[in-house]
């Protein structure tokens, strides 16, 4: 084994301030949402409680913590549904250098990169003078999806980069058509990276903050609910629905992990099931 | 006890609100249906600022009238662009005087048959005739009975005196002031003019909205002598330029810490002790205090700034839902809700009404200006003050009496506005 | 006759994508365009060719002033996160030994973008308040007497919750890239007798280009875009053009927001033309 040169050991101490960097304030509000009864929005702490988690599932003076939960979870269903099936589509679609291509491209690359609020006010602004209502399910819905497409569009752009064409042309050769060949060959093989893309589809809505903003309705989803407690809300409930945001996160990423994970152990036992299924 | 009883309430405010949309397009049906049954499926969609939108007053409503109150909480902007641009998403618009000024023109709203409400007779002078007592002055600003009357139904103008046709029926409002710090202060502070003083460099702060935080600006520039107003509620472009620009160099000297947009914004400034003076709003203080920490909403010699809020109607409210809008205003005034807004500091429309929902000693406390008798509580259970102690600036006639201006929309409001605008960037 | 069909299998699959960007995306964007030239009561906007809000945007200091914070912004926030970004996607790539280790580490840093922004940007407020962890910890340590006015409310806590919140968008393209460099370049500049450093500026920092643009294009867009992180971190005492538009929007001047909300969108278009210029982005990937 080779010796670690001593720039290893600085890049490690790096790291490891970064990590804490990312984690520190997470984990700060984590132990202030064990605030005591009596307890602020600041330390100290004033003695330990789970206070403040009931405290979530009761109602508050203003607002609808659950109700914003259930929208968000339901848009963020919608919004990966989509995403997965709209970015699939457009993924082949790019690999077949169509007419035109370039300019869907560069549409998708500026709906990336345009402030979010811009969306959010066009989206309001045409809601508005057409005197459409605007909702979370319709106006909201179709902002959120103008920041889920690119990214699916571009790991579809990454995963087709890696594709190997000749599981195709074999599927081809014996006579498969064309549908028999994305349904039984090429979608096999990238389903592991649509559980990625899903996840980003999902996450994205879930947190999606901006794009949201004036274009939900009367009814918040939880970003914007708790845009609303940071203003509205002066008790550590607010770090106590943080708290259980994050985790609620991180049991999504868990579940999606685990979903590679068994895919990956399936096909391992299977050995690659590309083809066969023709 | 209250733990296990409470998330019952909600959840079934909750699955009503579901029913909700499915209740209304029910109910424009003409098929005929049993009343009680009706009012159990009515909903009526309210909204305004988090200051009187409680979900307390919704399960009230519930509970003594059956229906369904659905309460949006907004900032008092988006209150505005709501009630201006939205007429499809309310039923009651829950909105302060200078906001109607703003919204009726646009004619999202209906006036209510003054004979409709029971108890207008007890509703006090301010919002009739403007007058507190017959030999008051009226403040400057837009004072509420100046927009609380129109001439006829779907009038787009105000009454210059009381008519059969309101605009608005007042609910609560209150005399603001400054409120302050005293133990990191350590020293009596009497004027307006002390929010602009360098001793509080980088402690200060003030409101983030427009038609209010003018007013702050013009009281305090007036107190510094620095501007003499012809009608502060009025202002020129050359009065609006010289107030911001006072404020604009007081901005860049660093004086304010921050900025605020909600009360309860202002609470956490004041409670993290990140701002020892600043604008603020009377439950603001009741939140501070109940934290154990001393915060006084300090009376000063140049007088309060006011401001009035109230609930109007939808225009496209008819039939059984604005009956049901009709009962609401009048359990409105009737009392619980009036005793409420007055545990928290602010003043009921309709006093006589709330006294008999107040115990006397709270009665003494918040609106007579006596020494309490006993512990005050706010309607939340937390401690607000002991016996003995009075409440800053006295009885409601003393408060209420001194009014310097009342929350305002000028002539030249958009000439303020992007000023303004301009002040928060610069 | 496949070359057609080639042609009209691509836009029938594309045409959903095609859909939304043309109804949520191009639409809003003339949408805007369009209600710059309006005019604005108190409450409502009605059709109108004037240039009064293009004027008044032009007319006024401030104007010039928070687009030059904004880019500030933007710069500060790019430089801090370019340097973290690529000393930890260094390390990762070439340093960590093992891909389960790289894998697992790689994770560590991605996991808390999947938590909401709101709540990541207000964890800082207690931390760093006049009273905060940060300060007292420093009182405590005798390094300061007087907590320090700074850390909160001022541009320092703004670059700083972006720094945070951004930095991964530069790590994950950077690290991407690295992860493509062919291991046996680096031997064979090592053989060639380059120290450590001399690799690094050669042969690393040239191959990883592609990452760093696409990192910068994120982290850019995102900071100029921004409205809700300067208004938190600052506690509304800087101003950034999102909080222009923001603002104006909140005051219900639509017109006025358009008209800066299209002077921003041409300022971040050009930006990001130019940094397309130096990678393409479909090739990367």
């Amino acid at each position: 084994m080779e010796r670690r040169p001593r720039s290893f050991y600085v890049l490690a101490a790096f790291f490891a301030l970064f990590v804490l960097f990312l984690y520190g304030p997470i984990l700060t509000i984590g132990i202030l949402s064990f605030q005591g009864p009596q307890g602020g929005l600041t330390f100290p702490m004033n003695g330990v409680s789970l206070h403040w988690f009931r405290d979530l599932f009761q109602e508050q003076a203003v607002g609808d913590i659950w109700g914003a939960f259930r929208r968000s979870f339901a848009l963020g269903l919608m919004v990966m549904a989509t995403t997965v099936v709209v970015s699939v589509m457009a993924g082949l679609a790019f690999r077949k250098r169509f007419a035109g291509s370039a300019l869907l491209f560069y549409a998708a690359i500026t709906s990336l990169v345009i402030p979010s609020i811009l969306i959010s006010l066009g989206v309001g602004l045409i809601f508005n003078q057409l005197g459409l209502k605007i909702h979370w399910a319709t106006s909201g819905f179709g902002s959120q999806l103008t920041w889920t497409l690119p990214f699916g569009l571009l790991i579809m752009f990454a995963v087709f980069n890696r594709f190997d064409k000749s599981y195709e042309e074999a599927a081809r050769d014996q006579g498969a058509t064309s549908w028999q060949t994305i349904r039984f060959v090429v979608l096999p093989i990238i389903a592991p990276s649509l559980i990625g893309v899903a996840l980003f589809g999902f996450t994205l809505s879930y947190d999606e903050f901006a794009r949201t903003l004036l274009t939900a309705g009367s009814y918040n989803t939880l970003p914007l609910e708790i845009f609303g407690m940071t203003t509205n809300v002066t008790t550590p409930v607010i770090y106590a629905l943080g708290t259980l945001t994050t985790l609620f996160s991180f049991a999504i990423i868990a579940a999606c992990l685990l979903g590679v994970w068994i895919l990956g152990k399936r096909r391992a036992r299977l050995g690659s099931d590309a083809g066969k299924g023709v | 006890m209250a733990i296990l009883a409470k998330p019952k309430v909600g959840y079934s405010r909750r699955s009503l609100l579901k029913a909700g949309g499915a209740a209304i397009a029910a109910s424009t049906l003409p098929a005929p249906m049993l009343w009680a049954q009706d009012t159990k499926d009515i909903v009526l969609r309210q909204f305004g600022t988090g200051v009187s939108n409680l979900n307390d007053v919704a399960n009230k409503v519930k509970e003594d009238l059956g229906f369904t109150l659905e309460m949006t909480a907004l900032d008092s902007d988006s209150v505005t662009q709501r009630a201006a641009t939205q007429p499809d998403s309310f039923d009651i618009a829950d909105i302060e005087y200078w906001i109607c000024k703003k919204v009726w023109p646009t004619g999202n709203l209906q006036a209510m048959d003054v004979s409709r409400i029971a108890n207008y007779d007890k509703i006090v002078g301010i919002f009739k005739d403007g007058k507190l007592t017959p030999d008051s002055e009226i403040a400057q600003g837009t004072a509420p009975h100046t927009v609380g009357f129109i001439p006829e139904p779907g009038a787009t103008t105000f009454a210059d005196e009381q008519t059969n046709w309101m605009t608005l029926i007042p609910t609560i409002y209150n005399a603001d002031t400054l409120g302050i710090r005293p133990d990191l202060i350590g020293r009596p502070i009497e004027s307006w003019a002390e929010l602009l003083n360098p001793e509080f460099q980088g402690k200060a702060s003030i409101l983030d909205i427009s038609s209010i935080g003018i007013m702050d600006m013009a009281m305090v520039c007036e107190a510094m002598g620095e501007i003499q107003y012809g009608d502060k509620g009025n202002m020129t472009r050359e009065e609006i330029d010289a107030t911001m620009a006072i404020f604009t160099e007081a901005k860049q000297n660093g004086q304010f810490r921050a900025f605020w947009k909600t009360f309860d914004e202002s609470v956490n400034l004041m409670a993290s002790g990140e701002v020892v003076i600043q604008s603020m709003w009377s439950p603001a203080i009741t939140a501070v205090k109940s934290r154990g920490i001393p915060c006084v909403y300090q009376p000063l010699k140049e007088g309060y700034r006011s401001w009035g809020g109230g609930i109007g109607l939808s225009q496209s409210l008819s039939g059984m839902e604005l009956d049901a809008a009709y009962e609401y205003i009048n359990w409105y005034l009737s009392g619980w809700v009036g005793g409420y807004v007055m545990r928290q500091g602010y003043y009921s429309a309709v006093p006589e009404t709330s006294k008999e929902f107040m115990s006397e000693n709270e009665w003494g406390y918040w609106f007579e200006g006596k020494e309490a008798t006993d512990v005050i509580t706010s309607p939340t259970g937390d401690e607000l003050a002991q016996a003995g102690e009075v409440r800053d600036g006295g009885s409601f006639e003393e408060r209420m009496g001194s009014v310097a201006c009342w929350n305002a929309v000028m002539d030249e409001n958009q000439y303020m506005v992007r000023k303004w605008n301009e002040f928060i960037a610069a | 006759m496949r070359l057609k069909n080639r042609h009209v299998l691509g836009w029938l699959e594309a045409s959903p994508l095609a859909l939304v960007l043309l109804l949520f995306l191009v639409a809003p964007i003339v949408m805007i365009v369009i209600v710059s030239f309006w005019g604005a009561t108190e409450f409502s906007i009605y059709p109108a060719f004037q240039f009064d809000n293009y004027e008044f945007l032009f007319g006024s200091p401030v104007t010039y002033r928070v687009f030059l914070a904004t880019l500030k912004y933007a710069f500060i926030t790019w430089a801090l996160t370019l340097a973290i970004g690529f000393t930890v996607a260094y390390f990762l790539a070439f340093h960590v030994r093992s891909l389960t280790m790289q894998i697992a580490l790689f994770l560590v840093c991605t996991i808390p973008f999947w938590t909401s922004n709101i709540i990541r940007m207000i964890s800082w407020i207690p931390f760093l308040g006049r009273n905060g962890i940060a300060n007292q910890t420093l009182i405590s340590w005798g390094v300061i007497d007087e907590p320090l006015e700074w850390l909160l409310y001022s541009d320092f806590a703004v670059i700083l919750a972006f720094v945070h919140l951004y930095t991964l968008f530069m790590v994950v393209p950077i690290f991407n890239t690295m992860m493509r460099i062919d291991k046996s370049l680096l031997e064979a500049a090592r053989d060639n007798g380059a120290s450590g450093l001399q690799t690094l500026v050669h042969v690393i920092l040239p191959l990883t280009k592609p990452g760093i643009m696409i990192g910068t294009i994120f982290v850019v867009t995102l900071v100029m875009g921004d409205f809700i992180t300067v208004r938190f971190m600052s506690g509304s005492q800087r101003a950034n053009v999102g909080r222009l538009i923001s603002n104006d929007i909140g005051l219900l001047q639509y017109p006025s927001a358009a008209a800066t909300a299209v002077v921003l969108l041409c300022t971040v278009l050009i930006v990001i033309a130019i940094l397309l210029r130096f990678v393409n982005i479909r090739k990367e990937l």
